[in-house]
């Protein structure tokens, strides 16, 4: 193969090659970390979310000063809500999982702030609770109708049990069985842990222990209660418009906001991470264009201005493969160059991006993917002047202009 | 060693065909050092183009070596080309990127021949033309005699048994143009056929023969009478033996 030569010529006129090359250093080391966000963004959008986001729908509403009756009132409308044709389950929350709102708390292994410490995502859920979010009870059991009650405003007042996702019975318990333990708040108050469910994404999704998530059995405060429920699978839209004219039927001092499904709140909370996919997908696909560019402009002036050496080269026995072949090793030379360049740039912005960002670390086969991304951009946009070059005549070394 | 039988060559554009050859024949002898002259617009360098493969023709006949060209592929007029025909162009044609030794390794690589080989047929041609020190330089940083004689060791590397040579001496003075001369002949006189085409009489009366075209034919045409020089043989690495890969 003709490297040597090829490189000697580069190294006598690098500019163009460096620039080039400098072009597909950046845009690699840009192109492969905005995948990587890509990627982290898709697999947060993807994930399993432990709700059953498709089926079930949030029941926003005010109490009216002075004419709401508190808990009694709360049950009524779950009463009815749970009535409705097409309804598993309804329950009080005082947070919509997926809404980008919430409540959170510390608990610990043992009293006194001590022991294991996890940060953990609440949600005051009735007995119902587990079936209106769709969750699965792996371990232990439900909350007892008895224990789910409304606590003092602003008290100070723990409850009794609690029910954990896996991954908060892993934090504060890592492999040992959770149920029939203990957690304490931050005041030492203790609470039983009664059950264990599968897996649920809390109110944050971005959150990075989104899936610390814990039950309480409490009926919600009606300053931020709002009614979640779950419909059969197919029916969840029927069973809003029916919740919305059987709760406007009861006259019992509250005021229906509005009624949404999850996966709409759930589309509102991501909407940046979705912008950002797209935003990004544009970016890459603009720099692999411009590389592209870069990359066909260079082999395009080159085959220009080397007419007549191409006609040399042809008259004095190189094949038309041969000159397709020169200029592509030319411009894979030049591409290898920006790819190793691009690769440490890479690595410096992956590293620059997670500490200040808090991101994870560019994995390598990303800068592999992107490498061989680029070489086939570069062997593709090279092709067509290369080809063009093959054509040059041989007679074109005999004329003298 | 070169034998066209009535070769036709026109170019042809939507308004316009032009003959640059018409039943053109010629013989040239192994051997032989031949000045093809006319005037501008005869058809010489068509001639040239079409000796040296560089173009394919109309209609007509040729043999190369023995062997009938006329309607080779591309790639097998390539390969000939790289194989049995050196070139020696007016404006030398050098590549500007690469070094002398580079410059006479560029034939040499396309026939895939191992580094080493190239580099004694390399050194062995630099050696003849009288340029082994300027291995390194760049052809910016030579004459214009020297870089046609670098030209001239690039079309030897690759023992050709024809050397075709494009007005070798137009861009020279006249000191450096002699040079050249002096270095065809000595070539010639290795053996080597040489077919020059020139419109410059000077030039051409230090042929064995002239053959002058006029309209893209022969108009002046005396057949080869060997003479009794001696015949020395080329520097073996260049000559590579009786053998031609």
């Amino acid at each position: 193969m003709d490297i040597k030569p090829i490189l000697s010529s580069l190294r006598r006129s690098p500019t163009g090659a460096l620039l080039v090359a400098l072009q597909i250093a950046l845009a690699l080391a840009i192109a492969v970390n905005s995948l990587f966000i890509i990627v982290q963004r898709l697999e947060l959008l993807n994930r399993d979310h432990g709700v059953d986001v498709e089926n079930t729908f949030v029941v926003s509403w005010v109490p009216v000063a002075g004419r709401f009756a508190g808990e009694p009132a709360m049950r009524e409308d779950l009463q009815v809500l749970a009535g409705l044709p097409g309804v598993v389950a309804a329950t009080t929350v005082n947070a919509v999982p997926l809404s980008g709102g919430g409540s959170s708390t510390s608990l610990y292994t043992q009293p006194g702030e001590k022991g294991q410490r996890g940060d953990i995502n609440y949600f005051a859920v009735t007995e119902r609770g587990i079936e209106a979010f769709g969750l699965e009870l792996v371990e232990g059991r439900n909350f007892d109708a008895t224990t789910v009650r409304k606590l003092p405003r602003n008290g100070s007042e723990f409850v009794p049990e609690v029910i954990l996702t896996r991954a908060a019975a892993k934090e504060l318990f890592k492999d040992e069985p959770a149920v029939g333990r203990t957690v304490y708040d931050s005041l030492g108050q203790p609470a039983t842990v009664v059950g264990i469910v599968a897996g649920m994404i809390g109110s944050w999704p971005s959150w990075d222990q989104a899936g610390n998530v814990a039950l309480f059995p409490v009926i919600a405060d009606e300053q931020q209660a709002r009614y979640f429920v779950r419909a059969l699978p197919g029916r969840r839209d029927a069973a809003m418009k029916a919740a919305e004219d059987a709760l406007g039927r009861i006259d019992n001092g509250r005021v229906i906001l509005r009624v949404r499904p999850l996966d709409y709140i759930a589309a509102s909370t991501y909407a940046d991470d979705q912008a950002m996919t797209v935003y990004l997908a544009v970016v890459i696909a603009l720099l692999l264009g411009v590389a592209a560019l870069g990359i066909f402009g260079l082999a395009s002036f080159n085959v220009g201005a080397r007419t007549k050496q191409i006609g040399t080269r042809r008259a004095v026995g190189a094949r038309r493969l041969d000159i397709v072949r020169h200029f592509l090793v030319e411009n894979w030379l030049v591409t290898t160059a920006g790819v190793v360049v691009g690769c440490v740039l890479a690595l410096l912005l992956g590293l620059w991006l997670s500490e200040t960002f808090e991101l994870p670390r560019l994995k390598l086969y990303y800068l592999v993917a992107g490498a061989l991304v680029l070489w086939g951009v570069s062997l593709a946009a090279a092709l067509v002047p290369a080809r063009r070059a093959a054509r040059v005549s041989p007679a074109v070394a005999t004329r003298t202009v | 060693m070169l034998e066209m039988q009535n070769v036709t060559k026109a170019y042809r554009t939507d308004l316009l065909e032009t003959h640059a050859l018409r039943e053109f024949s010629l013989k040239v002898e192994k051997g032989e050092f031949v000045a093809v002259t006319g005037p501008s617009g005869s058809g010489k360098t068509t001639f040239l183009n079409v000796a040296g493969l560089l173009e394919t023709f109309d209609s007509g006949s040729y043999r190369l070596d023995g062997e009938d060209v006329s309607r080779l592929g591309d790639d097998a007029r390539s390969q000939v080309r790289n194989r049995r025909i050196g070139f020696i162009f007016q404006s030398f044609n050098l590549i500007p990127d690469l070094d002398v030794f580079d410059n006479v390794d560029v034939p040499l690589r396309y026939r895939r021949l191992p580094a080493a080989e190239r580099r004694e047929r390399i050194d062995a041609a630099l050696e003849l033309v009288g340029l082994a020190s300027r291995r390194k330089h760049l052809p910016s940083q030579l004459s214009g005699g020297q870089q046609q004689r670098v030209a001239i060791a690039r079309a030897l590397a690759g023992d050709p048994a024809l050397l075709l040579a494009d007005e070798p001496t137009g861009n020279l003075d006249s000191l450096m143009a002699r040079q050249v001369l002096d270095l065809l002949e000595q070539i010639n006189e290795m053996g080597t056929t040489i077919v020059m085409v020139t419109h410059d009489p000077e030039l051409a009366r230090r042929a064995h023969r002239n053959v002058q075209v006029i309209d893209g034919q022969v108009t002046d045409y005396k057949p080869y009478e060997p003479s009794s020089a001696t015949v020395t043989p080329l520097h073996p690495a260049v000559a590579g033996g009786a053998s031609r890969a």
